[in-house]
């Protein structure tokens, strides 16, 4: 049986903590291109077609939710399964998590102090 | 016992923009340390660049407190060289600078008079500033070149500046006057600038302010930063 590896597209600012996820994906088994911006995202997710996101909601400049909005409103990228991996706290993202999670189709949101890097991959092998 | 801490100048949001600061470096070791546990080798030069970067961001907020605790006496400045300040800076910076590819410049080359200042407390800023914007600078998507921050001294008409720039337009006055009131309350108040909360930037201004020096918006040779105005020292200026 063919195997064809899985592409993420890593929106994440800081580009240590992105090394370190980006590593660790890999190591998975997936293939994994990261972005700092929602600029770049949206141009990364054109050429690299990913099967999953994962995105921060705190950029610069644009943020995550702007960058959502946009990547939503491609007809191709409607179902790709998308994750927030993000520094905001349950409390402030359960406040808009209902238009979040309907709009948006946000498949999942991981509270960055709180999942490890175990998770972040189990979410990956969930999704994809 | 000590007299009460100005509220004004290391406030409460002071205190919630560092501790959520610091949040970053503890997710950063957390991660670089599980890749061991994925079978992976984890970067223990990185873990403790990342651990210094925290320490320094309290030790800086813990100088701030200080500072504002002193009488005018016994905050006596001394007669500093602006130039052995930044360079002490710069090799404090180096490791975080080179963990996030940032290229760090140190401009000291103009002769320049001593200024007065308290010397720590223009480090621990000078290292706060640069710090927060080495953090940020990778994420500018207006960058296109290689990320470079400047350490810099140079002279304006009011005195001697001592700051940190960049390829940044995006700071601004405007930017640095809005973050102020943003601070604390915000999660992120230097939104053009970073995806932080560029608690650095606000504990060094704390610093200065305790100091009573102004942060400012400042420009160099084409790059925009963050600096602050000494006054030269005109006792030594008569030897």
């Amino acid at each position: 049986m063919s195997h064809q590896t899985k592409r993420i597209l890593l929106l994440e600012p800081d580009s240590v903590l992105a090394g370190s996820l980006t590593a660790g994906l890999i190591n998975a088994g997936y293939d994994v291109q990261h972005v700092y911006s929602a600029q770049a995202a949206v141009s990364s997710a054109d050429r690299l077609k990913p099967d999953l996101v994962f995105c921060e909601l705190q950029l610069t400049a644009h943020s995550g939710i702007e960058f959502l909005y946009e990547f939503r409103s491609y007809s191709d990228w409607s179902v790709i399964p998308v994750v927030i991996y993000s520094s905001v706290p349950p409390v402030e993202f359960n406040a808009s998590r209902n238009g979040l999670t309907y709009d948006l189709k946000i498949s999942g949101y991981l509270y960055k102090p709180d999942t490890t890097l175990a998770e972040v991959i189990d979410w990956a092998n969930k999704l994809t | 016992m000590s007299s009460p801490i100005p509220g004004s100048t290391l406030s409460q949001q002071l205190l919630l923009s560092v501790a959520e600061q610091l949040k970053l470096p503890l997710i950063q070791i957390a991660r670089q340390a599980e890749l061991a546990a994925v079978g992976m080798t984890a970067d223990l030069t990185q873990i403790c660049t990342l651990a210094e970067n925290g320490l320094k961001l309290i030790d800086g907020y813990s100088l701030g407190l200080q500072l504002a605790n002193l009488s005018n006496y016994e905050l006596a400045p001394e007669a500093v060289s602006v130039a052995s300040v930044l360079y002490e800076a710069d090799e404090q910076l180096k490791a975080l600078a080179r963990l996030y590819n940032v290229e760090l410049e140190l401009n000291i080359s103009g002769r320049y008079e001593p200024v007065l200042a308290h010397r720590q407390g223009l480090q621990a800023a000078i290292v706060g500033l640069a710090s927060a914007l080495i953090e940020a600078l990778p994420a500018q998507a207006s960058v296109t070149s290689q990320t470079m921050l400047q350490l810099a001294t140079h002279r304006c008409r009011y005195g001697i500046v001592a700051g940190v720039y960049a390829n940044l337009p995006s700071l601004s006055s405007e930017a640095l006057r809005s973050g102020r009131r943003l601070y604390g309350r915000s999660r992120q108040p230097l939104v053009e600038i970073s995806h932080t909360g560029g608690a650095g930037i606000f504990v060094a201004d704390a610093i200065f302010k305790a100091m009573k020096l102004k942060l400012h918006v400042s420009r160099h040779h084409r790059l925009y930063g963050l600096g602050v105005v000494l006054q030269p020292s005109s006792q030594l200026a008569l030897v």
